[in-house]
């Protein structure tokens, strides 16, 4: 197929293209004009801090942002976090994932709806209700208590762990998704063939699977991370006071603080470690592309 | 017994329902017990006093009910609109070979990682220019922004997985482009595009950020109005029952969902 | 007759909406303010002056409160544009940076406001905010927990009781609400004499506040590791006393009018005690309101400040919401200051807002809230 379109004349081509052109110019503008023009802005002012009451070009702000212990810190800990989150994510999602390529049973059907659920559960809810789970004296801590009779539960509401568990929630639906469909790929035959020469179910899954889904680790990866590094709701209301998330970070320099400037700059340091990821996965579009022509 | 046999046949898969349950349902639970609660004092493991007390306060708020409809509405435009400009876009990228077309593509996923919070001001100080602040139209334009890329990326890949061969086979025995899209490429790719369509309306409906800054005063919708009644308020009821309704909409939509998400359509559209 | 017909009609069609003026009042204080002004002010703003209407927007919660309106008004106010803002119920007029001097902040005066004579001067900071509630933060405690002869009723007693009872005291982040922040104040002041007057809204220095606060951060250090959960500071006012209401703690500061309101509504036990300290209050403040200069209904949102500083509301401040009335005493009705003698005060010891209370806030972030954390 892929040939037959190939072979048609260049003109017909750049007719069709003029089309394309046309049928994606209203999404296309609507991003420029209200993404990408107010960005550019903001990137701007950054780079042109004010120095004894003049507005020039120079790098003053970025120096500022990793001079300073606190916003170091919070920046490492942002890291440190989205590591934690998408690690645990993968640790929680890869069997779930497995589990339901490999089964089909009714109760695969429930484990999914329930993996699923999370899509439909504003962050906003969720903080309030793992307050009340996980919070000091929650349910959870009574349900310990009452059944085990340990009074060792230490919350960790306020705390990093606090944060990084609302996340991890919210970002199991989407992880499931993605692994589940790079799964869905992986071909039977392949797996049976390894297993009639008699490779285990750890040799199945590192020699066979993990190679070939290696495209959907890497998007699994970096949309969470495009999520997890700018978020705001649920470590501002889970997190601790100190070290911050980017997130409640930026809103308080911004309102806090009153300094717009440093809150700028933290969003583009912040928009500039996302682009990072974001090559990663531009770089393995590209090299798919390349793949099927 | 046949129950039984059959759990016992997939112990792993109920050790992960169990697992996933306490996590996921967990603080659930949590919420509808307070939302029936009149008194809980630790260390009781459930509610001291039941009761609907506050169902009965919480809904006297007039400004609550007047705010559903609006926020319903403005949910369905910003879906629909959302689909009539980014479905033909979807199409073109999936099947329309152009200069650029990757970098456009990506181009969605990239401004998509730039921290809101600090554009919205600045969008604010256009819209102020335009007259659009505080009306549907603003709010609808500013959460229209939020929906393109799942709804560009999922359709694009549904329309890029639909099997060639069946369009050129009606091609050649006459049909026209029209019917051909209409009876044989659109029936492949309706399941994405209502995942792509629901996450949309779900996520249109829950949004704050821009709503606020671009809807206040005159447009109050429903996550805007209970944001400050959920976290702000002494009587813990209070945000139990705001957030049970609130998630009321979501529940209906996870019922009509089950049967789009549980094809494996949707994580498609991540370029899996 | 045709004519005058048709120009009846339109005059009856145009009338309403060029005498009614609505303005919009955003609220981002605690729920028990909004309620107030939702159930009493506005209902009486209305009787007293019906060419006026008032549509309140509740902007309290996890959304950052007024501040991003506050920042599309300023942009409104450097462009020309409406601002679709009014009446700001509190908000700190030195926010925006450099708002204040372009004039973006009515400037109050008799003139425009006439009531403003009548507004106590220790409430007064800055003409371009109306102080028009006061409360004070107390100290509130579980009866149950809390022998009636451990009761602190001075500072160091205080220290001595969160020491002696690990985990059992907390305070909130102090840029997330009053009851933290002053707490960090009173806290502030005893290491600098205990003299409020040592902080006014002019005399900020930088090295003067890292000087003065050092000594505050040695003190509040010190008391992290007894503070509950080794130190887990909420993030609000409301997330602290609902620690208290859930017994988490069984100490923490509050405000006044939140406690009383609290326990009216059995989120308190009744068991909870409310007590001030004796050698310097904690701090408290004066709720002040504020009018961008570039409201569209700029001669209404005057009007609706002459009205909250009426004798009128000024009483129901008092008896509704358990706050101090911001103008004197002596122009409420006599039997309310009989009722009130104990408590009353014509002056709520208080911290300037401005740059002192963000250098404050931003070094208690950079120095206290880190040595949180680090065990976990």
């Amino acid at each position: 197929m892929e040939a037959s379109q190939l072979q048609r004349p260049k003109a017909k081509l750049s007719k069709q293209a003029w089309v394309a052109y046309a049928l994606i110019a209203a999404p296309f503008l609507l991003m420029v004009l209200l993404i990408v023009y107010p960005a550019s802005l903001s990137i701007v002012r950054t780079l042109r801090p004010e120095v004894e009451g003049v507005r020039r070009f120079g790098l003053e702000n970025y120096q500022a942002f990793f001079s300073d212990h606190t916003s170091v810190t919070n920046l490492i800990f942002t890291l440190w976090s989205t590591g934690a989150i998408i690690g645990l994510l993968f640790a929680i999602c890869l069997p779930i994932a497995l589990y339901l390529r490999f089964t089909d049973s009714w109760i695969a059907h429930w484990v999914q709806g329930l993996a699923l659920f999370p899509l439909f559960v504003p962050g906003i809810i969720l903080a309030y209700a793992l307050i009340r789970f996980i919070g000091p004296n929650g349910l959870l801590e009574t349900f310990i208590e009452v059944t085990t009779g340990w009074q060792g539960y230490r919350t960790p509401y306020l705390k990093p762990a606090g944060s990084i568990i609302g996340l991890v929630w919210e970002g199991i639906p989407i992880t499931v998704l993605i692994l589940t469909a790079g799964l869905a790929q992986v071909p039977d035959n392949l797996i049976e063939a390894a297993r009639d020469v008699g490779a285990g179910r750890l040799q199945i899954f590192f020699r066979i699977i993990l190679p070939l889904i290696g495209r959907s680790l890497l998007i699994a990866f970096a949309l969470n991370f495009l999520g997890v590094i700018g978020a705001f709701t649920l470590p501002y209301l889970l997190g601790p006071a100190a070290p911050q998330m980017m997130g409640p970070f930026m809103q308080r320099t911004f309102y806090n603080v009153l300094n717009p400037d440093a809150a700028e700059t933290q969003a583009v340091i912040t928009f500039l470690l996302s682009s990072i990821v974001g090559f990663l996965y531009v770089r393995s579009a590209v090299r798919q592309q390349k793949e099927e022509t | 017994m046949t129950f039984l046999r059959r759990l016992a046949k997939d112990p792993f898969g109920i050790v992960i329902f169990i697992a996933l349950f306490l996590f996921i349902i967990g603080p659930m639970i949590s919420v509808v017990l307070w939302a029936f609660s009149i008194q809980w004092r630790y260390p009781s493991l459930l509610p001291t006093e039941w009761g609907l007390k506050f169902w009965a306060q919480t809904f006297k708020r007039a400004d609550i009910l007047q705010a559903l409809p609006l926020t319903l509405m403005i949910s369905f435009i910003v879906t629909i609109v959302s689909a009539i400009i980014c479905l033909p876009a979807a199409y073109a990228f999936a099947r329309i070979k152009f200069r650029g077309s990757q970098f456009f593509l990506l181009s969605f996923l990239a401004t998509n990682a730039f921290p809101r919070f600090g554009l919205y001001i600045t969008i604010a100080v256009i819209f102020l220019k335009l007259n659009l602040i505080s009306t549907i139209l603003g709010v609808v334009l500013i959460q229209l922004v939020n929906t393109l890329l799942f709804m560009i990326w999922i359709p694009t890949a549904a329309f890029k997985g639909v099997d060639k061969s069946l369009e050129e086979a009606a091609l050649d025995v006459g049909a026209s482009r029209f019917r051909v899209f209409w009876q044989i490429t659109l029936p492949q790719v309706i399941p994405a595009i209502s995942a792509a369509l629901l996450l949309t309306f779900v996520g249109t409906f829950y949004e704050t950020q821009g709503a606020i800054l671009i809807g206040l005063p005159g447009i109050r919708t429903m996550p805007v109005l209970m944001l400050s009644l959920i976290n702000n308020q002494l009587v813990v009821q209070y945000g139990a029952i705001l957030s049970l309704t609130l998630w009321i909409p979501s529940l209906i939509l996870l019922l009509f969902a089950r049967r789009v998400l549980s094809g494996k359509t949707l994580a498609a559209g991540f370029g899996v | 007759m045709f004519r005058i017909c048709v120009g009846l009609l339109f005059l009856l069609l145009l009338s309403p909406a060029f005498s009614q003026e609505t303005i919009d009042l955003y609220n981002g204080s605690d729920t028990n303010i909004s309620d107030w002004y939702s159930n009493s002010v506005i209902p009486m703003f209305q009787q007293a002056v019906p060419e006026c209407k008032v549509n309140q927007v509740i902007t309290g919660g996890g959304a950052g409160g007024n501040d991003p309106i506050v920042d599309r008004a300023y942009a409104a106010f450097k462009t020309g544009d409406d601002p679709k803002a009014d009446y700001f119920e509190q908000f700190d007029p030195f926010r925006p940076v450099g708002a204040m001097d372009e004039g973006f902040w009515v400037e109050f005066s008799n003139d425009n406001v006439p009531n403003y004579a009548s507004v106590v001067d220790a409430a007064k900071e800055t003409p371009y905010n109306l102080p028009y509630r006061g409360s004070q933060v107390l100290l509130a405690y579980d009866k149950t927990k809390v022998a009636e002869d451990e009761v602190p009723h001075t500072w160091d007693e205080l220290v001595a009781w969160i020491k002696a009872n690990p985990g059992e005291f907390i305070y909130g982040r102090p840029d997330r609400g009053g009851s933290g922040r002053n707490f960090v104040v009173r806290a502030v002041h005893e290491a600098n004499g205990r003299d409020p007057s040592l902080f006014t809204v002019d005399n900020f220095e930088a090295d003067l506040a890292s000087e003065r606060f050092a000594a505050a951060w040695e003190i509040l250090n010190d008391l992290a590791p007894y503070l509950y959960d080794n130190a887990s500071y909420p993030a609000g006012n409301t997330p602290t006393l609902q620690l208290l209401a859930q017994g988490a703690v069984s100490m923490i500061p509050a405000w006044s009018d939140q406690a009383i309101q609290a326990i009216n509504l059995g989120v308190l036990p009744e068991s909870t005690g409310l007590v001030q300290l004796e050698d310097l209050p904690l701090v408290g403040g004066y709720a002040t309101s504020t009018i961008p200069s570039n409201a569209a209904n700029l001669d209404c949102a005057l009007k609706f400040a002459d009205f909250v500083l009426t004798p009128e509301v000024q009483t129901s401040v008092v008896e509704e919401i358990g706050g101090f009335p911001a103008i004197s005493w002596d122009l409420l009705p006599s039997e309310l200051q009989a009722k009130f003698a104990d408590v009353i005060t014509n002056q709520v010891p208080d911290f300037p807002g401005g740059d002192w209370n963000s250098a404050m806030n931003d070094s208690w972030y950079e120095n206290v809230a880190p040595n949180v954390n680090r065990n976990d």
